[in-house]
């Protein structure tokens, strides 16, 4: 039987706000499960859909994809994002990987609720999903 | 001249790729909750790792002496610091890296202070657990990072600000101010944009077209500015330090020339439209009764001194009712959408300032009249505006709340006693309905983004949501805009009042300033990048690129054969990395970034063992930047 805290969550974070956000939720000394593993990238559009497959393959439990939103500086980017997503999802059912152990949402600098909840609700979409 | 230019000695080629890995106690703030001599001693098993060490506080000066010392006498090549967050610290120790002649960019800057020691508490194990596979993470990113250099872009000391009302003639005196040369281009055939129509603005009481002049002066006469009216810019070309825009007056024939102007900065200042409600939007347009708040300031404005009543085109106004947030804030499904299906949901945020100013002008010279003040909140949210509201309060103006999603009526009236009837529902008067007779329905019209459509598809310029530039943050850099070197002055950016805006354009000038301060720019190395062996020109790249003249196929010549090939213009690339992540040979990367970068990371993560990752070879000496730029290349 799993424990939240053996999971192994991967955290992408934007430069320009989720990763921002974090931090901010470190500064507010607000607390979280110790299997999460936050990195940051200029904008998770330069992931391939490869990525986050073979991701799961090595063992990540999850994927929380903390986009900049709308908000995305770069031109497109988001759009291009959500389509990758979308087909990411496709793939996952092809392979009989759960769907919710994949998350795009958008967190800005002081999302701290938003960023707590997110990774509450992966541990649980992830935790319910190996007790079926 | 855009090039990248080494800050150091390279590394050897061929020299094996040793790692110092430095965890910081941070004085107690990382090490009461993660066991930092723990995680030390499990990544010194890495095999790529031949010094890791832990110490108080890495950030101070003999903490950077522990690097620098490693670096000259251990010959350590690489670095990798866990620590408090990369913002804080990341330039701090690119710079010991420096001052020990090691590419400042071999470094990796792990955190796990707000990201673990801070969130963890009360989970010490799992804690230090995280760290080391943070930390082994930015191991094996780092083993995998080339020595970058920054990109030098030559300067022209020339902004072209566009847009010439008061946030544009601000950042123009501005910049002209700190002896850069301004072009303010202007569409119309006069400076001074909406500022000009204001007869009085709040606070100050000063005259709008007072205002106008002054600045209008500033930049007319001063001999760094050059001031081209009934023009606007058709071409936006190069990238930072070297644009080249070319300005068309608007009245051209067709043999006029266009005018070049090469700058190294844009300011965009180009302002804002008052919202036109629909057809029938609180009687609009229905009845001559109800008008817009600009058209009514315009109306009082022109009304004379000596006139002993208010009338409106020949009607005397005995009654008004002023509606808040028209055209703003409006509701999905109460309000009918904007053209591109979209209502205004923002808040155009100095419509109340300037419905209370307008009403009392009123009350100040028509003493007799009723004025009624329909809103769903009041926002004053200026310095000292409050007081403005109190003292329209305190003159006898009545003040009713709507729900949001039950905006007021009117009806016109049938009898001559008044034009009609504003119906409403009064909060404040718990729920009830009232039917006020009025004369006048003024509509306090929000901001809406103007028409500038030609520029931003000049340079695919970001704009938000709510239609209007977007700047990269809105706290961390809030005039500064995706493509380098263009900034946002003013309420092209989202609605804001002539104080404001005027701060933007400073802010914008400033920031222009700084850029173009010295004869060359440097810019972060973190954009694609082409590894041309790889690249089988298979164009994809290129459909994912937003950014005109960032990424171009280019013939080469290999084995004999001429061959495509992706190739990258660094001045002009944002390095957001969309171009990477549909290259199938991965061809193509963002510098520092690298896809096999993260799958190591990923491969770090999920390990058991940190002494059972894979011991990465050496890399070459230096990263093959593919500049196709005239005078690039290293």
């Amino acid at each position: 039987m799993s424990r939240k805290d053996d999971l192994k969550i991967l955290i992408i974070t934007t430069m320009i706000s989720s990763y921002p956000g974090a931090n901010t939720v470190g500064q507010a000394r607000l607390q979280y499960s110790p299997g999460t593993f936050i990195v940051r990238v200029p904008d998770p559009v330069m992931f391939p859909e490869e990525f986050y497959l073979d991701s799961f393959a090595k063992g990540i439990d999850g994927i929380i994809i903390m986009s900049s939103g709308s908000d995305c500086p770069y031109e497109g980017a988001y759009p291009r994002l959500s389509k990758r997503v979308g087909r990411v999802y496709a793939r996952m059912k092809e392979l009989g990987i759960d769907t919710s152990r994949l998350k795009l949402t958008t967190i800005c600098t002081v999302c701290k609720a938003a960023f707590l909840k997110e990774i509450r609700d992966m541990q649980q979409n992830i935790l319910k999903a190996k007790a079926a | 001249m855009t090039e990248a230019s080494p800050t150091s000695a390279p590394v050897p080629s061929g020299d094996p790729i040793r790692v110092g890995v430095y965890v910081c106690h941070c004085g107690g703030n990382i090490s009461d909750i993660i066991d930092t001599k723990a995680v030390a001693a499990e990544l010194a098993a890495h095999p790529n790792v031949a010094v890791s060490n832990d110490y108080m506080f890495m950030c101070s000066d003999p903490g950077q002496a522990l690097i620098i010392d490693d670096i000259k006498a251990n010959h350590i090549n690489r670095v990798v610091v866990a620590a408090c967050s990369p913002t804080l610290h990341e330039l701090t120790f690119r710079k010991a890296l420096q001052r020990a002649g090691l590419n400042p960019y071999l470094f990796e800057h792990v955190n796990i202070r707000e990201q673990a020691s801070w969130v963890h508490k009360g989970d010490h194990e799992g804690a230090t657990r995280k760290a080391v596979r943070l930390v082994a993470a930015g191991v094996e990113k780092v083993v995998r990072q080339d020595e970058l250099f920054p990109i030098k872009v030559g300067v022209e000391p020339h902004v072209v600000v566009v847009g010439g009302g008061v946030a544009g003639m601000s950042a123009a005196a501005a910049l002209a101010g700190r002896g850069l040369g301004v072009t303010l281009v202007e569409k119309a055939s006069a400076l001074g944009g909406r500022v000009a129509d204001l007869d009085r603005v709040y606070p100050t009481e000063e005259s709008g077209a007072d205002l106008v002049q002054n600045l209008t002066r500033q930049v007319q006469c001063h001999p760094k500015v050059a001031v081209r009216l009934g023009s606007e810019v058709v071409g936006l070309d190069g990238h930072v330090g070297k644009f080249t825009v070319t300005v068309r007056a608007t009245a051209a024939a067709a043999q006029d020339p266009d005018h070049v102007v090469r700058a190294g900065a844009v300011v965009i200042a180009t302002g804002f439209d008052h919202y036109r409600p629909a057809q029938g939007e609180h009687g609009f347009g229905q009845s001559p009764a109800v008008v817009t708040l600009p058209d009514f300031q315009s109306a009082l404005r022109q009304c004379p001194a000596s006139q002993s009543g208010l009338a409106y085109q020949g009607k005397p106004v005995r009654s008004i009712a002023f509606i808040h947030c028209v055209g703003s804030r409006q509701i999905d499904g109460v309000h009918p959408p904007q053209p591109d299906g979209k209502v205004n949901d923002y808040c155009s945020r100095t419509c109340c300032a300037a419905t209370l100013h307008t009403i009392r002008q009123v009350q100040a010279r028509f003493p007799d009249v009723n004025v009624y003040d329909l809103h769903k909140d009041i926002r004053t949210y200026g310095r000292g505006h409050e007081a403005i509201y109190e003292e329209a309060s305190r003159a006898g103006a009545l003040f009713l709340r709507f729900p949001d999603e039950e905006p007021p009526t009117f009806a016109a009236s049938k009898d001559a006693k008044c034009a009609g009837v504003v119906t409403t529902r009064d909060i404040l008067t718990w729920g009830e309905e009232l039917e006020i007779p009025v004369d006048l329905v003024v509509l306090a019209t929000g901001m809406v983004p103007r028409d500038i459509a030609s520029l931003i598809d000049l340079r695919k310029l970001p704009v938000g949501t709510d239609r209007f530039l977007q700047e990269v943050h809105p706290k961390l850099r809030p005039v500064e805009m995706g493509v380098a070197g263009i900034l946002l002055a003013g309420a092209c950016q989202g609605p804001m009042d002539i104080n404001e805006a005027c701060t933007a354009a400073q802010t914008a000038a400033v920031k222009a300033a700084i850029l173009l301060a010295n004869p060359t720019i440097e810019l972060d190395p973190f954009v694609a990048v082409v590894d041309p062996q790889r690249c089988d020109g298979c164009e994809k790249c290129l459909a994912e690129c937003e950014y005109k003249g960032a990424l171009t196929m280019a013939d080469a010549v290999e084995a004999g054969a001429t061959v495509r090939r992706a190739v990258v213009n660094p001045a002009m690339c944002v390095g957001c990395g969309a171009c990477a992540a549909v290259c199938p040979p991965r061809a193509i990367n963002v510098a520092g970034w690298t896809l096999d970068q993260f799958d190591a990371m990923v491969d770090a993560i999920v390990a058991e063992d940190v002494g059972a990752l894979a011991h990465t070879e050496c890399r070459p000496s230096a990263r093959h930047i593919e500049f196709a730029m005239a005078g690039g290349g290293n």
